[in-house]
């Protein structure tokens, strides 16, 4: 009999880490030396990788896998690597991410049936990959785990017959592709495609609904196995999203028993992968935001929720087909992709509001007549910046990945349907209150004249604390509701949004404009000065699409109310309204039906996305002088949640300062 | 034309009624809890606020010569803070200015089946420019958070107008609630009769309070006066130790 939570608390005391050992070899130079082509080299490495893993099948396990190479060499010297970039433009590490398999079919057919249909790379790929299935299978009969050995021998080649080789089958793959190189590998809608195992099973009376909670539980733990060896920005950003719920192509609910057991699995587990992405609309009833909600009290910093009637018109807007419309998922934060035809790089660059800002009262301010004009002035400071980000992407190329190349759904000239690129859009709402406080006091009441501020700015309001405290504090912001900034808003989305219409990317795909920030809400605030709604110089932005970090809202409810006025649909890259909570509200009995209700009061509004973090400030701060006895504290990054003392400082502190204005 | 003084408006309120609300706190309470959470509503008057987490004790506010009239009464200046310490408690509203903000909120009452709660304080002291405010309200659902002391013609036509009544009986013996609320219980008693009589549905509260009203004698004396009522036990307001310290 296995011991389900002996495994857990094996796991999550990393107990697994025993078996890892480093590589010590330097393919780079091997490959350099014989001259290989990327695509042999990709080969090469994922062969010997294979090779050189070592089985692991713990006693307790029914889904084995697991990495003991602690790195993966580089296929690239330096030198090699440098010439790339500058050949191409290289993405992050030049490695493809942000890509959802298209598991559906992986499942159904296992690995030797794409044999055929692959090429020379990808089909040694599957040799190497099905002869570490068979080492496997060697390993669990001599521990005898005979469970394992007969799961891995059926999936390994021929496909899932059952939700445990279903589960079995994608832990293998998903290992063999970050194995491959590739990072950012996400779930896609696990509750579409691995619905069919899951039911067969209970209907058959194969599984009983706490045996497949109790499985489900066990293949969630599996992705934290080898997570912290994922590249990320920050440990926990690995991209690893799993998305419930939602329209099917023919506009039924996917939202079913396996969706719920996945809520309660992640709610018990409370480990921060995989992340859970629900998706809703206004046909989605309350007890499923109730469920969200549930985690959400847990401290997870998921769900995050999106929204079906504004996504799912607004991907067939751009050009998506409305079956693949309807079957979008989530990059690693929370970019819409498609499972198998989406090879967009929906996190290609960022536009910073807040630059264009700088650059506006710098450049224009002192020659512009009415607010009209530096309205017009932005605006053509914004469609030059958009250019520039547009060029720069020219000569976008990927280190090729066979594995994954079988993973997903290639036309047959090796295209893809979509290559669409995506912008994140940092720090609007600041840039939205700068625009009201000039309106109001320069060409309002002209209480300020253009250079008092551009001084006011430049020497970060040294010696004018009234003229921040009423810029900071005693002027409209976004977040109450207020149309004076609000207006603002929705026309730096709109300008945004219509600089990018109509343009193609190298690809031949287009360009999508969102919400999100990623880490530039940090990043953004280099190179620039004060803002003029108050921003001292070097002070964050907010996370994604939320108000300034001082701005006094007037309460959740005017935050989403100022939130949805813009046309969101137009900025369906991707970025949710992130708010923060003290997780003292919770105390209160009705605070689960109170936020279910909240969240589908934003849904009902049109909002795109929205993500909630609760934590509590005093925690954070003990967190922060004893790391040592907070290792399992969860809060929400911008797409991700993380374990908050494995962060570095500048993302705590950040964290926290969400929450000080907040009290 | 009435005005009102409120000290807060809230969004998101829980244990205020039913869906997604909003609560207005109206300043100024005849009764003196010694538990009382929410301190600032005592007093009619506006009162200064002070967050001493944010505060960074650079001195602005005393400091700086400051000829603004609002500050005045404060002997600090309101508007120099960096971190934005400073706030006062009670605005005044015209009853058109309140109805209009609440109006803004009507989606969202509409949508997750909620509405406004007034709460205090003690509302009913200010119910005339209440009223009008509901007179002003598009179909939105309206509760009461009320000790329930109140003139009894007053407390009457309030519950008349209102959709929810959420009631206070916090201590049964006369002496007692004298004692620790500073007021006498008989009109409290009165008006919930009649608030049983109206037929307006509604729920009794009682605070627990250690040692004062979570005696087994308050409690069963309150259950049998109520005789099979909705009632609420609430658990000690544990933040009310933070809003003292807020208060200058």
């Amino acid at each position: 009999m296995k011991n389900y939570q002996a495994l857990k608390e094996y796991i999550l005391t990393k107990k697994h880490r025993a078996y890892r050992r480093a590589v010590d070899v330097d393919l780079a130079a091997e490959y350099s030396a014989l001259g290989l082509s990327a695509e042999e080299r990709m080969t090469r490495r994922f062969e010997y990788l294979c090779e050189n893993e070592t089985p692991v099948v713990l006693a307790d396990e029914r889904i084995s896998f697991l990495r003991t190479l602690t790195d993966i060499p580089h296929i690239y010297t330096e030198e090699e690597f440098a010439e790339l970039g500058n050949k191409h433009r290289l993405h992050e590490l030049g490695f493809h991410s942000n890509v959802t398999p298209n598991y559906e079919k992986l499942l159904r057919h296992g690995l030797l049936y794409f044999k055929n249909s692959t090429d020379e790379y990808g089909a040694r790929d599957i040799d190497a990959l099905i002869s570490l299935c068979d080492r496997y299978i060697a390993e669990a009969r001599r521990v005898g785990n005979d469970e394992v050995a007969s799961t891995i021998e059926r999936v390994s080649r021929y496909g899932a017959t059952s939700f445990l080789e279903a589960l079995q089958l994608f832990r293998i793959i998903h290992f063999a592709l970050w194995l491959e190189g590739n990072y950012h590998v996400t779930v896609g809608r696990f509750d579409k495609y691995m619905y069919p195992y899951f039911k067969a099973d209970i209907d058959s009376g194969k599984l009983s609904l706490d045996e497949a909670a109790m499985l489900v539980e066990e293949f969630f733990l599996s992705f934290n196995r080898d997570s912290d060896l994922y590249p990320g920005v920050q440990q926990g950003d690995n991209g690893q999203s799993l998305v419930l719920g939602g329209k099917d192509e023919n506009g039924n609910e996917v939202f079913n028993e396996l969706s719920r057991l996945c809520l309660e699995a992640s709610g018990r587990l409370m480990v921060i992968d995989p992340k859970i992405n629900l998706r809703v609309s206004k046909d989605t009833p309350i007890e499923i935001f109730e469920l969200g909600t549930e985690l959400t009290k847990k401290g997870l910093g998921f769900p995050q929720y999106t929204n079906d009637d504004i996504a799912i018109p607004a991907l067939i807007e751009l050009g998506y087909a409305p079956e693949d419309a309807a079957n979008y998922g989530m990059a690693a934060c929370w970019e819409l992709i498609v499972a198998g035809v989406g090879m967009d790089t929906a996190n290609i660059d960022a536009l910073s509001f807040v630059k264009m800002i700088d650059k506006t009262v710098h450049e224009d301010l002192l020659t512009a007549d009415s607010m009209d004009d530096l309205l017009s002035a932005l605006k053509k400071q914004i469609e030059a910046e958009v250019d520039t980000l547009c060029k720069n992407t020219d000569g976008l190329w990927f280190i090729p990945s066979p594995f994954l190349r079988i993973c997903m759904d290639e036309n047959p000239d090796g295209s893809y349907k979509y290559n669409n690129f995506g912008f994140h859009g940092t720090g609007v709402c600041s840039a939205a209150d700068s625009l009201v406080a000039i309106e109001k006091y320069v060409f309002g009441d002209k209480s300020i004249s253009k250079q008092e501020l551009i001084d006011a700015l430049d020497s970060d309001f040294e010696g004018c604390p009234e003229l921040l405290h009423k810029l900071r504090y005693e002027t409209a912001k976004v977040g109450q509701n207020d149309d004076d900034a609000d207006k603002y808003l929705c026309l730096l989305l709109d300008i945004f949004s219509s600089s990018l219409k109509g343009r193609r990317n190298c690809l031949g795909g287009i360009f999508r404009a969102g919400t999100g920030s990623a880490m530039f809400y940090l990043r953004h605030t280099d190179g620039i000065g004060a803002s003029p709604d108050g921003r001292r110089r070097g002070e964050p932005l907010g996370a994604n699409f939320s108000t300034s970090l001082f701005a006094k809202t007037g309460g959740p409810l005017s935050v989403i109310s100022s939130l949805t006025k813009p046309e969101l649909k137009n900025v369906i890259n991707g970025g949710p309204v992130t708010l923060e909570f003290a997780s003292g509200i919770w105390s209160a009995e009705d605070s689960i039906s109170k936020f279910a209700r909240f969240i589908k009061t934003f849904i009902n509004m049109g909002g795109h996305q929205i993500q909630l973090n609760s934590v509590d400030l005093e925690t954070l701060r003990k967190a922060q002088e004893h790391p040592e006895e907070y290792d399992r504290l969860v809060v929400r990054i911008w797409g991700w949640s993380a374990y908050f003392t494995a962060l570095d400082k500048c993302y705590q502190d950040h964290v926290m300062q969400r929450q000080v204005y907040g009290i | 034309m009435s005005e009102g003084i409120v000290f807060n408006i809230e969004e998101l309120t829980m244990h205020d009624g039913d869906g997604v609300r909003v609560t207005v706190f109206m300043k100024g309470c005849p009764m003196r809890c010694s538990w009382c959470h929410n301190p600032e509503g005592l007093r009619r008057e506006p009162e200064l606020l002070y967050k001493r987490i944010r505060c960074a004790s650079c001195g602005a506010c005393t400091n700086i010569p400051c000829s603004h009239d609002e500050c005045k009464p404060f002997g600090r200046c309101l508007h120099v803070c960096p971190n934005d310490c400073l706030s006062v408690a009670g605005e005044r509203y015209t009853p058109e200015r309140l109805a209009k903000k609440l109006n803004g909120y009507k989606r969202i009452f509409e949508s997750s089946g909620g509405g406004v709660t007034f709460s205090g304080g003690e509302p009913l002291m200010q119910w005339d420019f209440i009223s009008e405010v509901i007179d002003l309200l598009d179909g939105i659902n309206v509760a009461i958070e009320t000790s329930g002391y109140a003139d009894g013609e007053v407390f009457k036509r309030a519950i008349q107008k209102l959709d929810f009544i959420y009631m206070d009986i916090k201590l049964f013996d006369p002496d007692e609630h004298k004692k620790h609320t500073g007021c006498d219980n008989e009109l409290i008693k009165r008006n919930f009769l009649a608030l049983r009589a109206s037929g307006k549905p509604f729920t009794i509260r009682t605070p627990l309070i250690s040692g004062i009203t979570d005696t087994r004698e308050n409690l069963e004396a309150i259950e049998k006066f109520i005789d099979g009522a909705a009632w609420e036990k609430l658990p000690e307001n544990k933040l009310a130790g933070a809003k003292y310290a807020m208060l200058t």
